[in-house]
Order: structure tokens, then sequence, then C-alpha cells
């Protein structure tokens, strides 16, 4: 049994090997996916083309201006006086997007300001990209309160002091690389385990393995071990890409992150095993693969917090099973979580994993006896 | 003609007849736009925080019930361990924790200064932004809300004005850009992988033998995806409306114009990789990975192209996305108008003449 078992993942192992479109759909896509995903997904505002209409031409206002300028978040086009460039061309500027922000300086503002009143200045966003809008509202917001305290010497009492955890420099490629790892698992290890079965399959080599004397249960093993190993191998590759390429920290334990792909894997080689049984051709199967891919990502978190979603939303995400890992592979990397901190997330894989395993395992037996 | 229209309608049965394709074609679509114009929500509300109040005053639960009374926030289920408050952090129980330490409420009357903390999860920096964002408001609203009537404290107020989209709803962002998905996908991967299948099956070369014209076998097959193209597109734009809301400024006219650009340059990818490869399934793989792939995370579909690294600002260059997301967000959301599309659908243009050149090449030589 063991040694037929041996015989079996060996070559498996040999049958990936010298699939040249195989290997290429393993390794060579999801490195260059996550390279490129790791520097496409950046969802930090940067760079937002800021107008500014400054009506008071004063040493006070350009120095206004100037405080927008250290970071990375505004880009200043060079101050407009109102003749050069007239308000009401505002919305010229923004359907050509030659500008999402409008900083407005009133006439009278380093005078007001001087005498101690209050001074209302305006901030006009292009609002097509709501998220960029608010970021940049939120920031400019900011920084007007911060110059408003240092020229008054007037500021609220009561200040709200924020400390931020785990990524304190709020670097969105440190929650969006994990999100990667925990996809790439997803989708490799559905998608070949789905395919291959099918192929194996369609070209008749599944029906002689069955009249082997290998038992149908060593048979499953074999096949499942091989692709389980096979997205080890894959995440391991794509946990090395993130920390020594990217930079991201790993904060937890490597050996639970380990433990628990292992559960999650269960999962995915079962929904693998389930699509080979209830497709004939390859390209079904990658199609239902893929398919489920999509849904799976769109629903986990990956792109969006889940408490943004709409609660019926939210409450269908709980069946997903893509939606746990996401949660533990950015709670053990970023947080440092432990079994304790994922409780919630253990029990769900495993029933799932259980559930599904079980039920296709029983269905390919079935279909191979 | 009448051949065109021929090829054309052979073309139709086959799509009518396998049920994957009409899957792909009609409940895609669909099931895209609600995934996407729900689960990509960028409009942060309802983030769950706890709030440890070891002032409990009348003015500390005031200002507890500020946080929550406003959309942003909403209250943890578990109340921290005093031990280990992070641990609800750490378990994704709460996004953050508010401390109201002893004192505040007596530095509140006597205008004294006074620190409130707030511990962030960090993790998904654009959630912990809005976190340090919304907070300030309320605590700012709040003190303002306490000083004397007609008092107006020195300094700088900031009037803020939003256009286009008033309410900041992402998904009037992301839905017209689905579109610009869809099309690509029904008209780029489909085209592909039927053209390969003629190949596959070997009917391409009866088809070749007949007394039709290259030309006349291509624009047949073509002819019915412009078909579904225009269907799709349509379909998406009445979800937009009538479940999402999105607003429609500009001009039909002006966007079915440029769409019918769109979709012959998403055509014409699907030639060039039906007439370089052999087999349905390198069809659908080249297909997936050179353009779904970069249209929906290169194109500013969802990342802004300026943010990314020079290189992938490069590649977003020749993805027909990028223009086509550029001509339907202005059309739809700003009203844009010609003077300003014309240089993204020129580009269009150019990319589909130089895709249409390397796919004649090949298909030439393939047949030759």
């Amino acid at each position: 049994m063991f040694r037929a078992f041996v015989g079996l993942v060996r070559k498996e192992f040999i049958q990936v090997w010298r699939d040249r479109n195989m290997l290429r759909l393993i390794f060579a896509i999801p490195i260059l996916q996550l390279l490129i995903l790791g520097y496409a997904v950046n969802t930090d505002v940067e760079q937002l083309a800021t107008d500014v209409y400054d009506f008071d031409q004063t040493r006070m206002s350009r120095e206004f201006i100037r405080s927008f300028e250290p970071g990375d978040y505004f880009v200043t086009e060079p101050q407009l006086t109102a003749e050069e460039q007239p308000l009401w061309n505002l919305d010229e500027r923004f359907r050509t997007g030659s500008a999402e922000l409008a900083l407005v300086i009133p006439e009278d503002f380093s005078e007001e300001l001087n005498q101690g009143k209050n001074v209302t200045i305006g901030l006009i966003a292009d609002g097509t990209d709501a998220n960029a809008a608010r970021a940049g509202l939120g920031y400019s917001s900011l920084i007007v309160r911060r110059f408003s305290e240092q020229v008054t010497g007037f500021s609220q009492p009561i200040e709200l002091r924020h400390k931020f955890l785990y990524n304190p420099e709020l670097e969105s490629v440190y929650y969006m690389v994990p999100g990667i790892v925990a996809t790439l698992l997803t989708m490799v290890t559905v998608m070949l385990t789905s395919m291959a079965i099918v192929r194996e399959r369609e070209m008749g080599t599944l029906e002689q393995l069955t009249v082997t004397p290998i038992s149908s249960t060593a048979l499953l093993l074999g096949k499942i071990s091989t692709f389980g190993l096979l997205g080890m191998i894959e995440m391991v590759i794509a946990l090395a890409v993130g920390i020594f390429w990217f930079g991201i920290p790993f904060v937890g334990s490597p050996i639970l992150l380990f433990l628990l792909s292992a559960l999650y894997l269960l999962t995915t080689l079962g929904m693998g095993m389930f699509f080979s049984t209830v497709t004939s051709t390859q390209q079904q199967a990658m199609f239902l693969a893929w398919f489920f891919s999509v849904f799976a990502i769109l629903t986990s978190g990956f792109f969006t917090p889940i408490s943004n979603m709409p609660h019926w939303l939210q409450h269908f995400t709980l069946l997903n099973p893509m939606r746990y890992f996401m949660e533990v592979v950015r709670g053990i990397m970023m947080k440092g979580a432990g079994p304790a901190d994922l409780l919630p997330q253990i029990v769900g894989m495993a029933a799932y994993g259980a559930v599904i395993f079980g039920l296709s395992a029983l269905r390919f037996r079935k279909r191979t006896a | 003609m009448h051949k065109i229209r021929y090829i054309a309608l052979k073309e139709l049965f086959h799509i009518l007849r396998d049920f994957r394709s009409l899957l792909i074609v009609l409940a895609m679509p669909v099931m895209m736009t609600f995934l996407y114009g729900y689960a990509i929500n960028m409009d942060i509300e309802n983030i769950v925080i706890s709030v440890v109040d070891l002032d409990k005053t009348a003015a500390s639960r005031e200002l507890t019930d500020r946080f929550f009374k406003s959309n942003y926030f909403s209250m943890a289920e578990e109340a921290p361990d005093f031990d280990d408050p992070e641990q609800l952090l750490r378990s994704d129980n709460a996004t953050a924790i508010l401390l109201i330490r002893p004192g505040f409420s007596e530095a509140l009357q006597r205008g004294e200064k006074f620190q409130l903390g707030m511990t962030v999860d960090g993790s998904d920096a654009s959630l912990a932004s809005a976190v340090q964002a919304y907070s300030d408001a309320i605590l700012l609203q709040f003190l303002m809300d306490r000083l004397p009537v007609g008092f107006e404290p020195p300094g700088l107020t900031v009037s803020r004005q939003v256009l286009y989209n008033p309410d900041l709803q992402s998904s009037h962002f992301f839905v017209p850009g689905l579109v610009a998905i869809i099309l690509l996908m029904v008209s780029a991967l489909l085209t592909s992988i039927t053209i390969a299948r003629e190949k596959e099956t070997g009917t391409m070369e009866q088809l070749l033998t007949a007394p039709v014209k290259p030309y006349q076998i291509l624009l047949g097959k073509l002819l019915p995806y412009i078909f579904i193209a225009f269907i799709d597109g349509v379909l998406v734009l009445i979800f937009a409306q009538t479940v999402f809301d999105v607003p429609f400024q500009g001009s039909y006219l002006l966007l079915l114009l440029f769409g019918f650009i769109y979709v012959a340059t998403a055509l014409s990818i699907g030639i060039l990789i039906s007439s370089l490869v052999r087999t349905q399934q390198v069809a659908m793989m080249i297909a997936l990975v050179s353009t779904l792939l970069p249209s929906v995370m290169l194109s500013g579909f969802i990342f802004a192209i300026k943010n990314m690294p020079f290189l992938l600002q490069a590649v977003s260059r020749i993805v027909p996305a990028t223009y086509f997301l550029k001509i339907i967000r202005g059309v739809m959301l700003k009203a844009t108008g010609v003077e300003t599309l014309i240089v993204p659908a020129a580009s269009l243009v150019g990319l589909m003449v130089i895709l249409l050149l390397l796919a004649t090449r090949s298909f030439k030589t393939r047949i030759g």
C-alpha cells in the first residue's frame, strides 16, 4: 500500500515535470502574477493633481500652499491668478482629468487670519474616484488643521492620538501580498487538481490505473498529496518573493501557517476533485475552477473589507472557505496571531475540509470504481 | 454579402447550442456586475470598534455615543480583555479600540489639554486611514458643539465640495468600468476560442475550401460577437442605472460610437490570439492571461495607474481597457465631450491597427 502510494506520487511528479504547459501554469504564471499584483495593487492615494486658486497672493497664502508639498500626496500646480485661470474653468479641468482636487484661498485670507478671525477656505474634489476623493479631502483637512494651529497657536484642547499596530507605515502592499499568497494557493490547487484528473480521464489513463492492483483509496491519496505538495511549494515560493522582494514582515509562526495551510488544502483539493467529477473536458474543468476562484476571491475580503459589503453578502462570505484562509494568512503574517486568535477560522476551515473532501472523495471513488 | 450572413448565422447557432458559451455570454456579465458592484465597495462604513471608557462620565458617554451614532463606526460584540486588549485586533473582532482615560470630562470642562488614545489595526492601510480621518472629524465636531453659540475659534475652517459624485459612491466608479471588462472578455476571449475550435476540429479547412474569401469568414465570425457584446454592454448599463443608481450625464451616441471602436480593438486581440495558437485550451489561457488580468489589474479599473511603477505604467498604455475606462467614466459621470475623449479614442484606433496588421500577417503565413 505504502510503496504503491510512493510510486504514484513519483509518477505524478514526473508527469507534471514533463508537461511544459502544466509547469508554466503552476509556476511561471502565478509568480509573474504575484510580482505584477504586488506593484499594481496599491490602494495608497498619492500624487493627487491639485489646482490652487490663490485669491490672496500674500506671503502667508504662499506659505500655506507650501505646506501641501511635503509627502507624496499632492502635486500642486503653480499658483494661478484669477486672470490666468478663472475658477469657472475648474469644471473643464476636472472633466479633462487635469486636476482632481482644487484648493481655493479667499481674498482676505492673511488679513483675517492675522486679526484672529475664522477664515473658510474651499476644497473641491472630483468625486468620480470616490476613494481618491475621500483620501484627498482627509489628508488636506489634516494639513489645514496643522497650519491653522501653527499660525494662530490655537488648537483643540482634546486630541486623539492614533497608534497603528502591525503596519505603522500603513503600507498597502504589506496587506495585499499575504492576500495574493492565499489567492494563489487556492487557484493553483483547485485548477491543477481538477484539470489533471480530467486529463487522465480524457486520455484513458485513469482507467488503466484503476485496473492495476492499487486500491482506489491509494490512487486518490497519491494524486491528492502530489497536488497538495505542489501547492505548498508554490506557497513557499510566493512567500519568499513576498518577504525578500517586497520586504513584507513575517511576524507570526511559519509552522502554524503551514499546518493551517494543509488544513485549508483539504477544501481546495476536495473542490478540485469535485470539479473533476462533474466535467468531462479540461476546458470545462478549467472554466469551472476559474469561475469558482473569481467568486471566492471577490468575497474573501482580498480587495475590500468584508464589513463594507451589504449585509446579505456578508452572510454569504461565511460560506466562502477562502475568507477564513485569507484571515489566517494575514493574521499570522502581519499580526502574529496564534491558534486561540484564529479559532473560528480554524473551525470553519476544518468543517469545510471535512465535508467537501469527504463528499468529493466518495464521488471520485464511485466514478473510478 | 449574404455569404457573410450565412457564416454569421452559423456562428450564432454554434453559440446558442453550446450551453457553456451561452453561460459565459449571458450569465457572466450579470453575475460579474452584481459581484463587483457589491463586493468591491471602497465606501468604508460600519468599521467595528470597541470603546474602553475609564472616565465613565456623562461627557465620555456622549463622545462614545457620537462614534456609534455616525454611520462610520459600529460597536464590537466583545469587550476587550484588560490584560490583552490587542487580542480583539489580532482575532479580527475589531478594527480599533478607543481609550478614554479618567480625567477626560474634567479636562474638557477646564479647557485643559488632554489626550485620548486610539489603537488601530494598521494591517489594511486604507481602512486604518479611514479610521483616523473619521475619528478626528467626530472629535472635532464634538468639541465644536460645546463652544458657546456665536463663538468662532480663530484659524481655518474647510468648506468641502465634491463634484460629479457628491455621495462618494464607489459603485459609480466601478460599474462603468465593468462594461469595459465584460466587453473585452466577450470579444477577445470568445473569438479566440471560436476560431481555435474550428482549427482544432478541422472545420476551418473545410470553410477555407468553400467558395468564400478569408475576410468573409473572419467578418462573418465576428459579427455575432459584436452583436453579443452590444447586448452585454446594454445589459450592464441597465443594471448600472437601475440597481446601482449610476448617473448617465453624457451622450449615449458618443458612448456607442466609442464602444464600437473599443469592441473592434478587442476583437482584433481575439483574432491575433487565434491566429497564433492551434488549440482551444491554449487560446483560452493566453486570452485570460493577456486580456483579462491586465484589464482588471493594470487599466485603472481598481488600482490607480499613476501609483504604479514606471514599467507597469508603460504596460497599461497598451491595454485597450485603459483608454475605454477613461472614455466611459468621462461620458457617464462627467459628461465629457468629444474634444477631450478624442485622444484615448485615437489611441484605441492606433492599437487596433497594429493588432490587425500583426494578425493578418500571421494569419496569412499560417494559411499559405
